[in-house]
């Protein structure tokens, strides 16, 4: 009974390991046609949701109660609650690669990859408002806080362009560099990674201008901010490493090597970074502290990531992986093993 | 199973981060690396490929062999055609340059307010069942090479290049890959612009090829095989095919098309079903060096062959 006051004062020191987290982790395997669910907690895959061709990006509705996942080649959007990891719906949607909505949620704009298009929608209809033509390979975008603009990346004519969300019409075009990547607004400025060169630009939102370029290994793809913004993560794909950036100074401070072509970053509640592999077929797991990873495998080319905080497990499926999971499980069920791994390309065959 | 998928994971991952990537990314072209990492898996596809063709068909040709082998430098040059065509990466080449024009066109599409179908949207219970999806796309691929075969035998100048595939006399499963390269180069855009039609998806093509291009090797064997009265029907034999490659099935008056289903000369009326059949191959009316020349010249003479033949000579 001593021993009660003593573990009583380390908890609240938060010195004791708390009750296991159950977090979902959605990782779209955009070579797959498939998303892995994750239950953080255990690394396996409690959920495979079939897509229809190539899911890329994905990201929370206006109301934040479904996510909303782009199937680039198959022309659809597939909506799926998080808490739950059952599909909603579909809706048919021209090539959505990567998207965002804007930050006041009136907007959502998509770039269109391989079309060489960027659509503005309506976000809570889902109406198209305007489709501009724009040159090769409209990439990532991002926006001013006051969503007025919207920037995308054109990663086959090292480009960056502005468009007034108002008129729909481009403000500007400027050269950022060799197959620019990522975009992110931070600070006042954007931060673009530089995938044919090894540095993120620092680009003037104003005119366009590279102001200066940061250091970040070859293949810089990039930038994420950590949910406070002090800290910035660029992934680097050909030197496959994460280098860590001060967020006022925009010094780097560390560097993480992370074999496997790491992509896209998503935080979980305890701070953690989950990184897809694209080119391992492996998600990674970083301690924010130190840098450490391990990873797991998911599907091949896994790209879109997202964490939906979950505090239980997920009930095990009674029929089968395709089918949402019915109101009563059997105890039987609740026993069955996770989804067995296959080889990639026939995992494809059968997880479509 | 998973040590198979990681294995194959890691490879896949080590030879792109290795090789691949830093080329791409010496060459000013990392816009491209999805498009490069897609095509390792139909690479890699394409080495087992030749390495279960052997694997399958070498001992059943010294099993039971339909001839002896006389001319092995007949085979030698089946060989040097099988390594060139493989290697050559004709049809990813097609399939890459299509996938940019298929972007063009769907990005046209999309403007003009359409979006593409798939196929499984056209039949959604496809979409719980991949298995049957990969069937279909398996089974309409098959029809499509069925006529683009019955075109290569029904026009003069196409047939002046396929003549170079029936010329061989010592035939043997490395005699699928014997064609002309602009043959192949019609046969891959063909092939590539039907399974991007369809919605083909894009990981799927390296297995459907391995599928269709096993069929065919094993079509080719010189073993004395057939698959009995139903099994005939059902899939292209050994049998069937060298009845396709017998003088009696040269240019026009080709029967057995087909490359992995016979249903589509039966329902066509090009089928011959005489089991016990297995005649000798070759094309005695085509000048000799198309049968054993060597791989230029053979190029070469197909070449003038065509000129000749479009020229109405």
């Amino acid at each position: 009974m001593r021993r009660a006051p003593f573990a009583l004062l380390l908890g609240l020191a938060g010195l004791l390991p708390t009750a296991a987290r159950a977090d979902l982790v959605y990782v779209l395997n955009s070579a797959d046609a498939s998303i892995s669910v994750i239950e953080s907690s255990t690394r396996q895959e409690v959920r495979r949701i079939p897509v229809l061709r190539e899911p890329h990006h994905l990201i929370l509705s206006p109301d934040r109660t479904e996510l909303m996942i782009g199937d680039s080649a198959g022309n659809e959007m597939i909506y799926v609650d998080p808490t739950s990891a059952e599909v909603t719906r579909r809706e048919k949607f021209s090539n959505p690669y990567h998207m965002e909505l804007s930050p006041d949620g009136r907007l959502l704009v998509v770039t269109s990859l391989r079309r060489d298009q960027v659509d503005i929608y309506d976000a809570a209809t889902r109406t198209l408002q305007a489709r501009l033509r724009v040159p090769d390979k409209p990439s990532h975008l991002a926006y001013t806080p006051d969503s007025r603009i919207a920037f995308v990346t054109l990663q086959g004519a090292r480009g960056l362009m502005a468009i007034d969300l108002a008129t729909a019409k481009p403000l500007w075009t400027t050269e950022v560099g060799p197959q620019p990547a990522g975009v992110t607004w931070h600070n006042g400025k954007l931060l673009v990674g530089i995938m044919g060169a090894d540095t993120v630009a620092v680009v003037n939102p104003a005119d366009g201008k590279v102001e200066r370029t940061i250091q970040a290994g070859r293949g810089a793809h990039t930038v994420f901010a950590s949910p406070d913004r002090k800290t910035l993560y660029v992934n680097s794909r050909v030197d496959s490493r994460i280098t860590v950036l001060d967020g006022e100074t925009l010094e780097p401070k560390a560097s993480w090597p992370l074999p496997g072509g790491p992509d896209c970053i998503a935080f979980d509640p305890q701070g953690r970074l989950w990184v897809t592999l694209r080119w391992i077929a492996r998600v990674a797991v970083v301690d924010p502290a130190t840098g450490a990873a391990e990873t797991f495998p998911v599907g091949r080319s896994p790209h879109g990531i997202y964490v939906a905080p979950r505090a239980e497990p997920l009930p095990p499926l009674t029929i089968s992986e395709t089918v949402p999971p019915p109101a009563e499980v059997t105890p039987a069920a609740a026993e069955a093993a996770p989804p067995a791994q296959q080889p990639a390309v026939f995992r494809r065959l059968w997880s479509r | 199973m998973s040590w198979i998928a990681d294995l194959y994971a890691e490879l896949t991952g080590w030879l792109f981060e290795h090789l691949l990537q830093p080329l791409l990314y010496a060459i000013g072209a990392m816009d491209y690396a999805e498009d490069a990492y897609a095509w390792l898996d139909f690479a890699l596809f394409g080495l087992l490929g030749i390495a279960v063709v052997v694997l399958v068909c070498r001992p059943l040709e010294a099993w039971r062999p339909v001839e002896p082998v006389t001319d092995r430098r007949a085979i030698r040059t089946d060989m040097l055609y099988t390594v060139l065509s493989r290697l050559g990466l004709l049809p990813l080449l097609a399939f890459v340059l299509l996938s940019s024009a298929q972007a063009a066109w769907e990005g046209w599409l999309t403007e003009a307010g359409l979006l593409p179908p798939t196929l499984e949207e056209l039949v959604p219970a496809l979409r719980d069942h991949p298995l049957l999806a990969f069937a279909c796309y398996v089974v309409i691929l098959d029809f499509a090479e069925y006529w683009r075969h019955r075109a290569q035998h029904g026009f003069r100048w196409w047939w002046a290049l396929h003549a170079i595939h029936h010329a061989q006399r010592q035939m043997t499963f490395w005699t699928d890959d014997r064609n002309h390269v602009l043959d192949d180069v019609i046969a891959a855009v063909w092939f590539g612009a039907i399974a991007l039609l369809i919605g083909v998806p894009p990981g799927q093509f390296p297995l459907i090829a391995l599928v269709l291009r096993f069929a065919e090797s094993l079509s080719h064997a010189n073993v004395r095989l057939d698959y009995g009265r139903v099994g005939e029907r059902l899939l292209v034999s050994p049998r069937f095919h060298r009845m396709h490659h017998a003088p009696v099935s040269a240019g026009q008056h080709g029967k057995n098309f087909a490359v992995l289903l016979p249903v589509w000369d039966w329902v066509f009326g090009t089928a011959d079903w005489k089991r016990g059949e297995f005649l000798p191959t070759g094309t005695p009316e085509e000048p000799e060096v198309l049968a054993t020349g060597g791989w230029w010249r053979q190029q070469l003479v197909g070449l003038r062959r065509m000129a000749g033949a479009l020229a109405g000579r």
